[in-house]
Order: structure tokens, then C-alpha cells, then sequence
């Protein structure tokens, strides 16, 4: 990784910029290909910052060719994972901002012009998320799956093999209408419950971090995951740790698990990315 | 630079090294500091995004596997439930009758 000159941009490339630094360690960036093959990630000097940037084909980042990118699953993991490597190892060795996914210039001159601009909000972000990291939660409700709801009562025409059941059926029971109705209450009214407990659950926990964490996010609900265990997902949330409290996260984590059983994952630390939108 | 006190020397590595990719997606899509590029691209957002790669897809055959099919059996989530109800009222309804038709014959017989 080398410091920006002044090198002519051809007109069909672009500058990537992945995400804005306080002064980056340029080592951290030697071994990672970044979102081009041919071309190394580079540091971007403006004003008293660093971007971290690199030159792409213009025409592998254009609307349509991502368009149809995000419909391959592969092709999108890899960027994603190539933007979000750079963006950790930036972080890695000095505050840092990521940009999100995909945001390009013309020319380098263009990138600076636009990047000076935002100084202001830079700087902002940098500041409120010194000193912390993001911190994803995961909560998954510990009751097992609603059972299917009962239906009608066996009906002999249906199970019993001898054609001549049929014909032989007996009215139903006296109060069979009313028990239909009853179960179908009942299923109704279990399945109200679990929805009160899951979200009751979802609360719980996430007030307890927001307790010791300095911001909190709710993500979408992913949708279930299996692993074999019948847990549905009540709350994917994200925090903004002080990393002198992270230590904390791991016995909180244990008591809360403790005190609701239900299954709690964390994961981080991230650079703070869902922290830095809102400057 | 040292305008900015940060207030920390030594940074963790981030992002945990087994990271999903739904995880990853969600951070790298909608989150960041967004400033105007040149170049628009419109990056779909990680629920249709979901809804396009089929992300969980496997894990929700599997999940189907292990019983967890609450969103099929939940009318508000599954048109399949809310057929599936219709039909078993349906079929009950049909069996009810059936027995006060035979019932209806039979005191007519008497008669």
C-alpha cells in the first residue's frame, strides 16, 4: 500500500473508498486483495484524515452489473466479505469509519473533494465511537415449537381402512362443536402466549444491555435457524460497547442466560458500523 | 493524527472470525456512513435481499425438519395456514352434515 500521488485516472476506472481512518498501520492492508485483483489497496490523504481506497474497473461497479450481483450469492459474499475485511483490518490499527458497501468516485480527485466535505461528519463518528466496538446479540426463544393444532377429532372414514366405515358413521358427540371451537380458542390463546414471552424475553435482555452498553440497535429478525435445536431468533440486536466494559458482556451474557434459559449468542467485536450512520 | 484524542492505543481485531454472512451482510448493506459516491448503485437492503438469495433457505428446509414450522401454522404468516384452517373447518363441517343427512333419513324411514 502506497501513498496516493498524483497518477492520471484512466477514464474507465473508479476509486472504491472503503472507510475513513484516523492514521492506519499501511502493513495491515499488504495481504488483502480488497474488491480488485490487479490493483493494491491504497491510503488516501485528505485534510488531517486517511481513506483507505482502492482503483477499480469502472465497469465491474456499475447499477446493473450489481443488480445482478446481489442475485449470486457467492459473488456477494465475496465482496461483502472483501469490503468488510478491509474495513477490519483499517480498524484493526486505528479508529476507524466504515463507509458501506460499494461507494465510488470518478477520479481521485473527485473522492477528496467529496471526502473533505464530510470532515465534519467524520470526525463525529470517530469521536463517539472512540474507545468502543459493536457488539452483536442474538436471543432465541428456549421454548419448543408450538405443537401443530389438534384438528378434528379422528374421523373414522378417513383412518379406518374398511370401505364400509362410512357408512356406518356416527353422528359426532354431543358438544363436539363446542370443543371444536375450544380447541381452536385454545391454540389461538397458546399461541398469544408464546408471542408475550417472546417478546417479554426479547425486552429483558435487551434492556440489560443497554444497561452497560453505550447504544443500542434492533436488526431484523433472521429467519429461523435450525442447528437442530428448535430455537426461534426473539431479538437480533447490536450494541456500542465501551471496550472497557466489554469484559463484562460474558457474565451478563451467563446471567442472563441463567435467569431466562433461553439461548443467548453474542459476537464481536465489530468495527462499529451500525454506530456511525446517524452524524 | 493527534487532533482527535481517542483515548486508546492498542485496537482489537474486528468482526468475529466465523461470521455469518446474513451478519456480515447486515453491517456492509445498510450500515456505515453513507456519503454520495458518483457512482449510483442501489444496494438492495438485507430483508429483500433475503428474500432473493434465499439466505436461510437451507436452514429453513432443515428447520421444517426438526418441527419448526410455527410460521406455517400461523395464519398471519402462511397463506398455506390459513388454507389448511379453512380446509379442516371445511371438513368438519361436511362430516356434521353428513351425520344429520343420515340422521334426517333414518327418522324418516320411521316415519
Amino acid at each position: 500500500m502506497t501513498e496516493l500521488g498524483t497518477e492520471p485516472d484512466p477514464d474507465e476506472s473508479a476509486l472504491y473508498v472503503f472507510a475513513v481512518c484516523d492514521a492506519p498501520d499501511p502493513r495491515v492492508f499488504d495481504c488483502l486483495p480488497g474488491v480488485a485483483e490487479d490493483q493494491p489497496l491504497r491510503r488516501l490523504r485528505f485534510g488531517d484524515l486517511t481513506a483507505v481506497v482502492q482503483t477499480v474497473r469502472a465497469a465491474d461497479f456499475t447499477d446493473e452489473v450489481w443488480q445482478v450481483r446481489m442475485s449470486a450469492r457467492d459473488e456477494l459474499e465475496r465482496y461483502a466479505r472483501a469490503h468488510h475485511d478491509v474495513v477490519s483490518a483499517a480498524a484493526a490499527s486505528c479508529p476507524t469509519v466504515p463507509l458501506p458497501m460499494a461507494t465510488l468516485y470518478r477520479s481521485e480527485e473527485r473522492a477528496r473533494q467529496a471526502l473533505i466535505e464530510e470532515t465534519g461528519r467524520f470526525r463525529t463518528a470517530l469521536e463517539r465511537t472512540a474507545g468502543h466496538s459493536e457488539w452483536g446479540v442474538k436471543v432465541y426463544s428456549a421454548e419448543l415449537p408450538e405443537p401443530t393444532p389438534t384438528t378434528a377429532p379422528p374421523v373414522p372414514s378417513r383412518v379406518s381402512p374398511a370401505p364400509e366405515a362410512s357408512a356406518v358413521r356416527s353422528r359426532p358427540a354431543p358438544g363436539a362443536g363446542l370443543a371444536y371451537l375450544e380447541r381452536k380458542r385454545g391454540v389461538q390463546a397458546q399461541r398469544e402466549r408464546r408471542y408475550e414471552d417472546s417478546l417479554r424475553l426479547a425486552e429483558t435482555v435487551d434492556a440489560a444491555f443497554q444497561s452497560l452498553a453505550a447504544a443500542g440497535r434492533r436488526l431484523r429478525l433472521h429467519a429461523p435457524q435450525a442447528e437442530g435445536k428448535g430455537h426461534v431468533q426473539v431479538l437480533n440486536a447490536t450494541y456500542l460497547v465501551a471496550e472497557r466494559r466489554a469484559i463484562e458482556l460474558e457474565a451478563l451474557t451467563r446471567r442472563l442466560r441463567g435467569a431466562t434459559g433461553a439461548r443467548i449468542d453474542i459476537s464481536g467485536p465489530w468495527v462499529p458500523y451500525s454506530f456511525v450512520g446517524e452524524v | 493524527m493527534t487532533e482527535l484524542d481517542l483515548g486508546r492505543e492498542a485496537y482489537p481485531i474486528p468482526g468475529p472470525p466465523n461470521s455469518n454472512l446474513a451478519d456480515i451482510l447486515e453491517r456492509v448493506l445498510d450500515k456505515g456512513i453513507v456519503i454520495a459516491g458518483d457512482i449510483k448503485i442501489d444496494l438492495l437492503d438485507i430483508e429483500l435481499l433475503t428474500i432473493r438469495l434465499r439466505l436461510f433457505v437451507a436452514s429453513v428446509d432443515t428447520a421444517k425438519k426438526a418441527g419448526i414450522d410455527w410460521w406455517e401454522t400461523d395464519p398471519a404468516l402462511s397463506s398455506r395456514a390459513a388454507r389448511n384452517a379453512l380446509q379442516d373447518e371445511n371438513r368438519e363441517l361436511r362430516e356434521r352434515l353428513d351425520a344429520l343427512e343420515s340422521k334426517s333419513d333414518e327418522t324418516s324411514d320411521e316415519r
